[in-house]
């Protein structure tokens, strides 16, 4: 019965070894002809008109194939992937990480793989560019603004255009409370996000990330934690990210909200109007730039043919009448001059939008890798303000 | 049982059950409700919309499948593993009890974090990554360690005069563990294979390091991902989805808790 | 009594009634019954907890994660952790959010238990209704617990107004550790009352008709019967019950971000190992010593429950 027994055991550890060796037949390994595309726009699905435009530009002889990832997944991912020598050819990576990409030796020189990188706005590309090497290029960006509800305003007798410095912002934020309606909704959640949202309003007052502890930073801390503090803003914004900060001015009960190019398309269907956010003493405050820089990620095993069609794919996505529609897909403004041009003609939301792109700061440009000590500052300084009781 | 009039019983029981499920109730109020209100907290769908279930039932059904499969796939591996060895533990004087015990607490206390990473490099080398089976692994680490305490300590319970009896009858272990042990343990099968099931099912941490790639083959909470973008969310069709995909398992979860059923062991002692 | 006699088993799991059998065929079946378990333990679990204590011995940045030349450490990177004065607050936050927890959802799963052990009418329906908080994804989860707690237009504020109390700023930062406390217990609730449930299951129903018919009332039947024979369930259940809420991250993450008082040692390890707190540096070796240290939280208990449940048989 002992002998019995050990063949039961046998049995089950063969069952068990079939479907171990089942499996590995399941598994799609890369083969040499395969792109790999790593973007963070994982609400663009298999059957997204992106998908389809990303594998046009495949070259004769290739596929690719396309994985979208959460924005705050993507470089982590793409950090064990470079490590276990299983990288995609391409991924796009949000701006503000490039230095940590760079540092950590995860991305290439674009230039050295036979990109053209000539015509590029240099404050969009700022960023990607780290001791005068590119290891990647940013097609657009995005940027933030101040939307305001017409309706709401009329109703507080309030002219947007009187709006030119804090002042002026806290008067028309203090009449539209005192008409009845909310005031303001932000994101001032923890972390890269809320910083985002915080260097308007610390450029605003002429902040310096070179010394974040500053006249400027507390200034920036004050207004936008008075905002809480009088129940113009609501509670939520320690916790609120730029989407919950879109969602609760869709309620229509806020004046004004904070937000980013990418909603222009919703502010236009609601009848939002969008003004530049001003500077702690009029002028326009400069906003962070926003986007991706589409990087050749480290390959451990070199493919000279692989990195040729590699760079084919990167010029497609980029050359001439191409750049307009990533950029369309992205609901960004290009990092070109003649082709934003193009873009506002096409669509009239995009006039406003156009000034903010063009005075717009890289978040690392002046800092580099230090950037991410920064954020972490402003980003703790930002949670304590707003959790003021 | 006591047969007295029991529908005040049943009166209290529905308001807690209302009130645990008021969470779900606001999930499904949030699904039905334009994106302009999802933020108004209003108690039911003032602005209703039916455009979040339309969207999500044509995005999402096929993750639905994926997650099903994965999560019977663990169901049953954690069985396969931890059924015998619990048997071990409970019936045969296994040495190294402690030893293993003591292992099992250990290895749920590992971050699931270092457990990704591990399962990455060795499924990099194997070629199991983006794969169901790399995914049915990985998941059933968390299951295992758990199935196999539970099961070992139900089955500790257990009346051993009915083992013994069996013994001197001659069956041989392997029978003994197949006819009495697995059938006496149908309570905690159960509730081990709820459990397993469950945390497949909302498994999010290995399917994002281990199955990203995986396209179509995604389980649900990887295609949840579809209505989140870095800077939009699409709460609506995401709370629909997960109605959608609630509504299958709730009924397996109340089917399969009618099989906890009382009287099991105290039947088999009669007999 | 039915339940949990065990004449094979003495405390120290030492081999004494093998009559019927020869040592050698016992001892071989059982290691042949726990091979799969051995050899599953071996190889998924050593190589990852290996691997934590190595990263929390070297000095790991996202670069030398890479690169592989991780320069050791020794115990430098433990010595910044328990000297940062951040960590004895987050680990006293730890405690209470893990006691606490653990103490609501026992004792409310456990009356939840005992309630609907009674046949009425619905009670399997409704008893299998109450896991189906287990099957929201937990993004989904702590979202409308979030949503629920928003100190303007949430809903529990709304039922608070209602009776005329003031609403509560749930999610700010000093007591967003009772508002995760409080979701937190409510994810707890199913599985402590669905293990205890099938607990109760297999206790004999002629014990409960036996004291009945001695004049013991239903709370002293409670005490007497069902609380002590629960015993060897209630540990396990507690066990697992510390274990899981000790390294819950998702729920806490989702609704706080582990930000204010809310943020616990695992949360904290979360962040630091994804970078997704504040601070966006990845901070592997730190992470792995707050694991370690999470690890060795976990083993105490789990020595204190092997302690109880070895006296427990050695009472037998």
């Amino acid at each position: 019965m002992h002998n019995l027994f050990i063949k039961r055991f046998a049995t089950i550890c063969s069952a068990v070894a079939i479907v171990a060796s089942l499996a590995a037949c399941g598994s799609s390994n890369q083969s040499a002809n395969t792109i790999g595309f790593w973007d963070p726009y994982p609400q663009k699905n298999a059957s997204s008109t992106w998908e389809a435009f990303v594998k046009r530009c495949a070259p004769e002889g290739y596929k690719i194939k396309r994985t979208g990832y959460p924005q705050s997944d993507l470089l982590n991912n793409l950090t064990t992937a470079v490590k276990a020598g299983n990288a995609p050819q391409i991924a796009l990576i949000d701006n503000p990480k490039m230095p940590t990409a760079v540092d950590a030796g995860l991305v290439t020189d674009i230039k050295a793989a036979g990109i053209n990188t000539k015509g590029y706005d240099s404050n969009i590309e700022a960023p990607g560019i780290i001791d005068h090497v590119q290891y990647g290029i940013s097609y657009g960006s995005n940027a933030l603004g101040l939307y305001y509800n017409p309706k709401i305003l009329e109703k507080a007798g309030v002219d947007p255009a009187s709006i030119k410095d804090w002042a002026s912002l806290n008067k028309a934020i203090e009449q539209v409370v005192a008409s009845g309606s909310k005031g303001i909704t932000f994101a001032g959640i923890s972390g890269e996000e809320g910083t985002f949202q915080f260097l308007p309003w610390f450029w605003g007052a002429e902040g310096d990330l070179k010394h974040p502890k500053s006249q400027a930073e507390t200034d920036a801390l004050n207004l936008v934690s008075d905002w809480v503090r009088k129940g113009w803003a609501p509670k939520s914004v320690s916790t609120d990210n730029q989407s919950a900060a879109w969602d609760a001015f869709l309620t229509d009960q806020y004046g004004f909200s904070e937000n980013g190019s990418w909603q222009a398309e919703s502010a236009k269907e609601k009848g939002y109007g969008m003004i530049p956010i001003p500077g702690k003493s009029g002028g326009v405050a400069p906003v962070p730039t926003g986007g991706e820089f589409i990087t050749i990620p480290t390959q451990k095993k070199a493919d000279k043919d692989l990195s040729k069609a590699t760079a084919k794919v990167i010029n497609c996505l980029v050359d001439g009448d191409n750049l307009k529609k990533t950029n369309d897909e992205m609901v960004y403004l290009a990092a070109k001059r003649s082709v934003r041009n193009q873009q506002v003609q096409e669509n009239q939301i995009w006039a406003p939008w156009v000034k903010p792109i063009e005075q717009a700061k890289g978040r690392t440009s002046d800092i580099g890798l230090k950037y991410e000590d920064v954020s972490a500052q402003l980003s703790e300084d930002l949670q304590e303000a707003l959790n003021q009781r | 049982m006591r047969h007295r009039s029991t529908w005040w019983k049943t009166l209290i029981a529905v308001v807690l059950t209302l009130i645990m499920l008021f969470p779900i109730y606001w999930m499904i109020n949030i699904s039905l409700t334009k994106r302009r209100s999802i933020r108004s907290g209003d108690l039911y769908p003032r602005d209703f919309t039916l455009t979040n279930f339309s969207s999500a039932f044509h995005t999402e059904m096929t993750y639905l499948g994926t997650s099903l499969l994965i999560a019977v796939g663990v169901v049953l591996l954690t069985l396969v593993i931890a059924l015998p060895s619990s048997y071990a533990i409970a019936f045969l004087e296994l040495k190294g009890r402690r030893t293993i015990n003591f292992l099992l607490i250990v290895a749920q206390m590992i971050p699931a974090v270092v457990m990704a990473l591990g399962f990455y490099q060795i499924y990099n080398r194997i070629g199991l990554l983006d794969s169901i089976p790399g995914l049915i692994i990985a998941d059933s680490t968390v299951a295992v360690p758990f199935a196999v305490m539970l099961l070992s300590s139900f089955m500790t319970g257990m009346p051993h005069s009915i083992i013994e009896a069996a013994e001197i009858d001659g069956a041989s272990r392997w029978r003994v563990f197949t006819t009495i042990v697995v059938p006496l343990s149908r309570n905690s099968i159960v509730t081990t294979s709820l459990f397993s099931f469950l945390w497949a099912w909302s498994d999010f941490m290995f399917a994002s390091t281990l199955d990203s790639g995986g396209g179509r083959m995604r389980p649900i909470t990887m295609g949840l991902y579809d209505f989140i973008g870095a800077q939009n969310q699409e709460w609506g069709p995401l709370m629909a989805t997960a109605v959608l995909a609630s509504v299958p398992t709730a009924i397996l979860l109340i089917v399969a808790q009618k099989y906890v059923a009382a009287g099991v062991t105290a039947g088999a002692i009669k007999d | 009594m039915s339940f949990n006699i065990h004449p094979l088993q003495d405390s120290d799991g030492s081999i004494r009634n093998s009559k019927k059998r020869g040592i050698h065929s016992t001892t071989l079946a059982a290691w042949g019954f726990a091979m799969p378990l051995i050899v599953y333990l071996a190889v998924f679990y050593v190589t990852p907890l290996i691997q934590n204590i190595f990263m929390s011995l070297h000095r790991f940045t996202r670069r030398t994660f890479v690169t592989g030349d991780a320069p050791w450490s020794g115990i430098q990177v433990y010595q910044e952790v328990l000297g940062n004065p951040k960590f004895w607050t987050i680990l006293v936050q730890t405690l209470l959010f893990v006691v606490l927890s653990i103490i609501f959802q026992y004792s409310l799963g456990l009356a939840l238990a005992v309630f609907f052990n009674q046949n009425f009418r619905l009670s399997a329906v409704l008893r299998g209704a109450f896991l189906v908080p287990w099957l929201l994804p937990p993004m989904i989860s702590g979202t409308i617990w979030q949503w629920m707690m928003d100190a303007d237009t949430g809903v529990i504020n709304k039922v608070i107004g209602f009776f005329g109390g003031s609403p509560i700023w749930w999610l700010q930062a000093d007591h967003s550790l009772w508002s995760v406390i409080i979701a937190n217990i409510w994810l707890g609730i199913p599985f402590n009352m669905v293990i205890l449930y099938s607990g109760l299951q297999n206790i004999n129903q002629d014990l409960y008709e036996a004291a009945s018919l001695d004049g013991c009332n239903y709370w002293q039947r409670f005490w007497k019967i069902t609380f002590p024979l629960l015993k060897p369930v209630t540990m396990i259940t507690l066990l697992l019950g510390f274990v899981y809420t000790l390294k819950t991250v998702d729920i806490i993450w989702i609704m706080t971000k582990g930000t204010g008082t809310s943020r616990t040692l695992a949360t904290w390890a979360y962040e630091m190992a994804f970078g997704k707190g504040t601070s966006a540096t990845i901070r592997y070796s730190e992470a792995s010593v707050v694991g370690t240290i999470l690890i060795a939280i976990a083993l105490i208990f789990a020595f204190a429950y092997l302690r109880a449940q070895g006296s427990e048989r050695s009472k037998q």
